[in-house]
């Protein structure tokens, strides 16, 4: 595949940046994302969470399942702050 | 004699342990740094990016963090790194009321005397800084010299300037022993096998105090857990770093706080912008263990004060949300140096909230002690040997 094919569309992350963080130390999801900012976009991983699994595990040998996915965390879609914390004042 | 593996071994691998084993390396010394899973995963992974001087203690917490200041002015061309560094953002502490406004006032007469350019403004003045922020707030403390970074670039940047330097990193590898020879410690346990050095560093952060345990100190180093949001990406409507004024009620006068939720989860909220244009909004400081977890109950409180602060944010979305642990120790400052009936062990751990902006420092004392002996100025009443005086 092209170094320049983008793998995070939230980002922009490449897939050649996703192979320099690997050969970096990243060996898990969340390794991936502190190095290239992979899946901290608006969907938060939804759309490459899967793909970075699989380039991680392509080129450390481990099987895609085994690579540890980034811990999922509330909320799920994004959610207006003024649904949650709305202003008592008004 | 046992082989030897390192002139230094470094436990743990965030902006910490990078600072020092780059700053190690740079001396000269071949050290290896040994993180229990990856660089960034810990304390570091997940916590704001302040170097706030204005909220640190007057005196000696003070005049490290304006060192730090200094310290961090030339690290991104030292680095050859972007790190995202703004090291004048400015940052405002925002006080609500009257009582706030007073007591940051207090404080700001103590930062002025130590030496730092603060000014107590009323909120008109306050909102030509911010202009986002609530008319019907009280004002606000003003500290020009405030700066924000990005924590993980920092990290990795280290790491790979330690690395060029001949530093040696062991990732998933987990310390379990402290080596000792008589009293002096020469290495280290660990599930990967054993490794030996002439000293060892513990900055393993919020587990500083396991570590710790180890060698058989008790240091009372405990995570403290921080909620934090974080925003879609917007854009600039938050320019300097902010925190609710009654951060400084909470950290230094907790018994002040009469909204019981406001005491129980040490909610109030600190806001900055990243250069991708997310907000990231905190704070609460809790005693839960290492319970990583985010609850309802203080994100709706966090973005509750944050909306009193600055009501436009009840119009963005907020995407995540996360948990960290701040290495609280008893009495708010890190435990930096040699410890006495253990030759070659170092402590640099337990800098609570103000690790980002003291790791820049951290680094530059902790390998003067190992090298040279002796800091450049004095590092006394941050020494761990004050648990031995209580």
């Amino acid at each position: 595949m092209d170094r320049n094919v983008i793998i995070c569309r939230c980002q922009e992350v490449t897939y050649g940046e996703i192979l320099d963080a690997i050969a970096d130390g990243a060996t898990t999801v969340d390794g991936v994302k502190k190095r290239t900012r992979a899946g901290m976009g608006l969907c938060q991983g939804k759309t490459c969470q899967r793909r970075v699994q699989q380039i991680i595990a392509s080129q450390t040998g481990q099987k895609p399942e085994d690579v540890l996915p980034a811990t999922y965390r509330v909320p799920v879609r994004p959610i207006r702050m003024g649904v949650i914390g709305g202003n008592k004042d008004e | 004699m046992n082989k030897k593996d390192a002139d230094v071994i470094v436990i743990g691998g965030g902006i910490i342990g990078t600072a020092i084993t780059y700053q190690l390396s740079k001396r000269g010394k071949k050290v290896l740094l040994i993180e229990k899973n990856d660089l960034c995963s810990g304390t570091t992974g997940a916590c704001d990016a302040y170097i706030t001087p204005h909220t640190k203690a007057a005196g000696f917490s003070l005049d490290l963090c304006i060192k730090s200041q200094e310290v961090w002015k030339d690290l991104e061309e030292e680095l050859d790194a972007d790190l995202e560094y703004e090291h004048n953002c400015g940052g405002l502490q925002v006080c609500q009321n009257q009582t706030e406004f007073d007591l940051v006032s207090d404080n700001s007469e103590k930062l002025k005397a130590g030496g730092l350019e603060v000014h107590m403004l009323d909120i008109e003045e306050a909102r030509k800084i911010e202009p986002a922020l609530s008319e019907k707030l009280r004002g606000a403390l003003y500290c020009p010299s405030a700066g924000q970074v990005n924590p993980f670039k920092t990290t990795f940047a280290y790491m790979k300037a330690a690395k060029r330097n001949g530093a040696e990193f062991k990732n998933h590898t987990a310390v379990t022993g402290i080596i000792r020879d008589g009293e002096k410690v020469v290495g280290v346990n660990t599930d990967k096998g054993d490794y030996y050095a002439d000293a060892v560093v513990n900055a393993a952060g919020a587990w500083g105090g396991e570590i710790a345990k180890l060698a058989g100190y008790d240091f009372e180093i405990l995570p403290r857990r921080g909620q934090l949001i974080v925003s879609e990406p917007v854009k600039p409507i938050i320019h300097t770093t902010m925190q609710t004024g009654n951060y400084m009620v909470i950290k230094h006068h907790p018994e002040l706080i009469t909204d019981e939720r406001v005491k129980r989860l040490g909610i109030g909220y600190c806001i900055e912008q990243t250069d991708d244009g997310s907000i990231i909004i905190g704070f609460t400081r809790e005693f839960v263990g290492f319970d990583k977890s985010t609850t309802l109950e203080s994100i709706e409180g966090i973005i509750e004060t944050a909306i009193q602060h600055i009501p436009e944010l009840a119009d963005i979305h907020f995407i995540r949300t996360f948990s960290g642990f701040r290495p609280y120790s008893p009495d708010n400052k890190p435990y930096l140096g040699p410890v006495d009936g253990a030759p070659g062990f170092y402590m640099a751990a337990g800098h609570e909230g103000d690790g980002i902006a003291l790791s820049a420092i951290t680094g530059v004392v902790l390998a003067e002690m190992i090298v040279d002996g002796n800091t450049s100025f004095d590092m006394d009443s941050f020494s761990p040997n004050r648990i031995f005086n209580k």
